[in-house]
């Protein structure tokens, strides 16, 4: 189990940007990721779900707050000590391409983690060859095929595999999918995220689900926690169902409301939500962060940062003074209204 | 689900056949238009110049007082020295110090260089910023003018001298473009999976950051071969030692200021070869330089 | 109109019947077949795609990378990306003739004063060395605007109408825009010279959900306000369900279904269009439901020469499906090209 308390994380300021004090990518965030579990960040680019997923991976470091990997908190140990802890969570990256050496071929690519491994646990002859088959073929890939061949000579959703099979070579505890399905073509993107899901079973891996399309996180991260992060800060947290049926704050319902409706099937939800203005980077609020762009802002929302609550009754944990229920997601049209 | 029927192994044999012989036509990128399938030529020509010249000719040349400075005869394709002595012997002989002491300078620089990049760029940290200081004090050595400061205590009476000469001053330049390549490779998807998987850092920079370096560094070595063809004719031009009549660069020399080659036309053939061997090689090599690009380059790899 | 040059023929379909008001479509893409030359011969990007725009309407074309949608977008310019070539058809836009018919003096007249293009915002086309200011006159300038003034003040409207602050816009280099915002500003360059038909490749890719709902918000907009007759091209098929009211779907270089959105949507007859469907990831519906598409998008050289491309990862595949390509069924006011399903029941 994976556990973060109140992670934080900012980014020095540019040098000669004079009155800029850096970017606080991070404010706090509290979260779990239950063994074979799945947990989704949601949110747009720039609000830090990237970074955390980087900071689980060890890929950057936290200014604040606490990572525990298993039991053993991170902020303790040296960053040499933390390396076979953060080897238990894999990164799925975004670009399938770049995440593979373009001069090696894909059996070269899985060997050489398998090497290692093979040495570490004084496997027999022939075992590499045997579980880099069996990987390949984990992720409905066809060893023969795929093992002689560049990345370039195969297509983005076999790429995306290899990585994922990559991952599973250290047999990970976690794997974190960063975008992992944004690159890849739309109707290859369905059996990636099929896959992922059934590693859950398949392997006892749990996921970490990181996309700003909220319609990708439900076939991944059925039956888990999904978490809406807006500027460094979860504003809401819950089942990802009940999350995505019943939004409680505002950012949520907007971030439902802005996804397209397909006319013929869909009917747009009626009370969909707009933010009032475009984001600003620069202004740091006294109270809730989504204030200055809220279309339900009142005169209280402003003073003090909302902290997480069931506020209103609601199942999920939200950061909202003033939640209200509003159905913002497109509801199937009625069959026959063509 | 799987995306392609099995192969048998038979299917996979053939195929795996077939790729490498489709590989080995990446060496067909050398030859595949007429200028590169000149300059290969050119080079194929000068390198057997350099192994075999001097077995072609006795130890000492003959010399011909009657004949000094002769124009080109059948005798004497490229006419003849001031001693007499036939110019086309004194290039093919001349030929290894020059393209020798090239080759072993650059793959001294390409050596360093690669090596101090890589280090420095992969743990800059560490390494880094130690290594820089180090480079930019060589890149700041003015090579040329040291070179021939040297050259009136040091006599290069051997080959392999000047080639450590040449090579000790020059990969300043290499080891800074190998650091800048390395830095932003780093940050690269697969780099960082590697790092996560644990793989130690030798693995890494030898087998994921090395062969994407690679065709950076082949054209170097080009390039780095003519620079310093330059260098060295450049050096014996101005009279640095050791003094041998067919030096390329005394050649030069002596047709310059004691035949006046260059207000008359005495001696033309004589002042013309070296110079036109130069252009030769220098040309032979920045065309194949793009082609040593292309050889590095995965996509061109099929199966 | 060239003609074919040794190509493997195919019985491609036959271009759409006049079903609808279609002579006032604004523009008529004919039989267009873009080929290019591969180690086994040219073989074509675009294959015998017939396509109408209509007048005043948003169209939408889905495909996936490989479906020749971009090629068919650039030759809708006359800007056929080399090393491919048009080998016949022709694509005719309403007053001005068939563009690709016409030489480059004439073309470069045609782009931008009458059509308007707007790249993917990820694919950094505007200048990175100049302010956009300066790019509008540079659009100006090459089309021998001479009224400096009046151009950057409908740019200014335009950037207003977008949301954003002109002044600031107009001053802004490339890299100190967000992906939202270079794509509008590429919106802008194209409307600039109030071109009448607009083009959007790929107008939402890369970028983040409100940003994409806003884009889409404008380019709803600024069609109406306009009266555009607006191309949308997608991967996407959420986008061109929600923004386009007929969509066309395009795989391995043809177009497989045509027709208003709503009933392409609500009963698609193509088994591709209905694969589709089924494999793309929705905020509504049961996740249980959802199948991935079998097979592997086809890329030039791996479409089948003979019978209907989609054979290979259809789950209805017949014999015939194998040696005769599928002519167009027409059904009303749509049209799609399958053998199997031409046979239900409407």
């Amino acid at each position: 189990m994976i556990e973060g308390r109140a992670i934080t994380r900012t980014f020095a300021a540019r040098r000669g940007m004079l009155g800029h004090r850096g970017v606080r990518a991070l404010r706090g965030v509290d979260f779990t990721i239950p063994d074979r579990g799945a947990v989704s960040f949601i949110g747009e680019s720039g609000c830090g779900k990237t970074t955390l997923g980087r900071i689980l991976c060890g890929l950057e470091s936290f200014d604040g707050g606490d990572l525990i990997i298993g039991d053993q908190a991170m902020a303790g140990l040296k960053p040499r000590q933390r390396a076979p802890y953060h080897r238990r969570i894999q990164m799925i990256h975004q670009d399938p391409y770049s995440a593979l050496n373009p001069t090696r071929t894909i059996g070269q690519v899985l060997a050489a983690p398998l090497a290692l491994r093979a040495r570490q646990t004084g496997a027999g002859r022939g075992w590499l060859e045997r579980r880099r088959s069996e990987l390949l073929g984990l992720v409905g890939l066809d060893p023969d095929y795929v093992l002689p061949r560049y990345p370039h000579m195969l297509s983005g959703g076999m790429r995306q595999r290899v990585v994922i099979a990559r991952a599973l070579t250290v047999d990970p505890d976690v794997l974190v999918a960063d975008e992992a399905v944004s690159m890849i073509d739309v109707s290859l993107r369905l059996g990636i995220l099929q896959l992922l899901r059934g590693l859950r079973d398949a392997v006892g891996v749990s996921l970490l689900f990181i996309t700003h399309d909220i319609a990708t996180a439900r076939y991944v991260g059925q039956g888990g926690q999904l978490y809406v992060i807006y500027r460094g800060s979860v504003v809401e947290q819950g089942d990802t169902d009940t999350v995505i049926q019943h939004p409680a704050h505002p950012y949520t319902q907007c971030l439902l409301s802005a996804i397209p409706v397909m006319r013929g099937i869909e009917l747009p939800g009626p009370e969909r939500v707009v933010p009032t203005g475009p984001l600003d980077e620069r202004s740091e609020p006294q109270g809730c962060l989504f204030e200055p762009r809220c279309p339900f802002a009142e005169q209280d929302c402003g003073a003090a940062p909302p902290v997480l609550s069931q506020l209103g009754g609601t199942q999920q944990s939200h950061a909202c003074l003033h939640p209200a229920r509003r159905s913002v997601v497109a509801v199937p049209a009625p069959t026959g209204a063509a | 689900m799987t995306t392609t029927a099995a192969l048998t192994p038979e299917q996979l044999q053939r195929a795996m056949r077939r790729s490498r012989q489709r590989t080995a036509s990446r060496w067909r990128l050398f030859v595949n238009t007429p200028s590169r399938f000149v300059s290969c030529v050119i080079l194929v020509v000068f390198t057997l110049m350099a192994i075999a010249g001097p077995y072609l000719y006795p130890a000492n040349l003959p010399i011909d007082p009657n004949n000094i400075y002769g124009p080109p005869s059948l005798a004497h394709p490229l006419g003849t020295d001031f001693e007499g002595t036939d110019t086309l012997a004194l290039i093919v002989t001349g030929a290894r110090y020059v393209l020798l002491a090239a080759l072993i300078a650059a793959l001294i620089t390409v050596f360093i260089g690669t090596a101090a990049g890589l280090a420095a760029g992969y743990y800059p940290r560490l390494a880094g910023s130690t290594i820089m200081q180090v480079t930019d004090f060589v890149l700041a050595i003015p090579g040329f003018p040291v070179l021939l400061v040297l050259s009136t205590i040091w006599h290069f009476s051997s080959v392999l001298q000047m080639g450590v000469a040449l090579g000790i001053f020059g990969w300043g330049g290499i080891a800074r473009a190998v650091r800048a390549q390395t830095l932003s490779l780093r940050e690269r998807g697969f780099v960082e999976a590697a790092r996560g998987l644990g793989l130690p850092g030798g693995h890494i920079i030898r087998t994921e950051m090395l062969p994407n370096v690679a065709p950076f560094i082949g054209m170097n070595l080009m390039l780095q071969l003519t620079g310093f063809i330059y260098i060295e004719i450049g050096l014996f031009f101005l009279g640095a030692v050791p003094y041998s009549t067919n030096n390329w660069g005394v050649m030069l020399n002596n047709a310059v200021f004691q035949a006046n080659a260059v207000t008359s036309p005495r001696a033309l053939a004589y002042l013309l070869s070296p110079l036109i061997c130069i252009l030769l090689i220098t040309l032979a090599l920045v065309t194949l330089a793009n082609a040593v690009d292309e050889f590095f380059n995965p996509r061109l790899r099929r199966i | 109109m060239a003609g074919d040059t040794g190509e493997a023929t195919l019985a491609g379909p036959a271009g759409p019947q006049e079903h609808g008001p279609d002579a006032s479509a604004a523009v008529r893409v004919r039989d267009l077949t873009v080929s290019f030359p591969t180690p086994d011969g040219p073989l074509p990007a675009v294959a015998g795609v017939s396509l109408d725009l209509a007048r005043g309407q948003i169209t939408g074309l889905v495909g996936e990378s490989g479906s020749g949608k971009s090629t068919l977008a650039l030759t809708l310019l006359g800007a056929v990306p080399a090393p491919g070539h048009v080998a016949s058809g022709s694509v005719i836009i309403d007053d001005v003739g068939d563009v690709l018919a016409m030489r480059r003096p004439e073309l470069r007249q045609v782009r931008g004063a009458k059509i308007g293009y707007v790249f993917q915002a990820s694919q950094n086309s505007l200048n990175p060395l100049k302010p956009v200011g300066k790019q509008v006159l540079d659009v100006g300038r090459s089309h021998g605007v001479r009224d400096v003034r009046k151009l950057l003040h409908s740019a200014r409207l335009l950037i207003d109408e977008m949301g954003l602050d002109a002044e600031r816009v107009l001053a802004s280099y490339q890299h100190e825009l967000s992906g939202g915002m270079r794509q509008r500003v590429g919106i802008v360059l194209a409307l600039v010279l109030n071109a009448h038909v607009l083009i959007l490749d790929e107008p939402t890719t890369a970028l983040d959900t409100l940003t994409q709902a806003s884009v889409l918000d404008i380019v709803r907009k600024v069609h109406a306000e306009r009266r555009l007759t607006t191309l949308v091209i997608s991967h996407d098929m959420g986008v061109v369900g929600d923004l386009a009211d007929r969509m066309a779907v395009m795989y391995a270089g043809r177009i497989v279904e045509e027709g208003p959105t709503a009933e392409v949507l609500a009963s698609p007859k193509h088994p591709y269009t209905r694969g589709l469907l089924t494999a793309m990831p929705r905020i509504t519906g049961d996740v249980a439901e959802a199948r991935p598409l079998q097979g592997r998008v086809p890329d030039l050289a791996s479409v089948p020469r003979q019978g209907c491309v989609f054979r290979p990862r259809c789950p209805l595949a017949d014999d015939i499906c194998a040696s005769l390509e599928p002519p167009d069924t027409v059904l009303g006011d749509r049209r799609f090209a399958c053998h199997v399903t031409a046979g239900e029941a409407a």
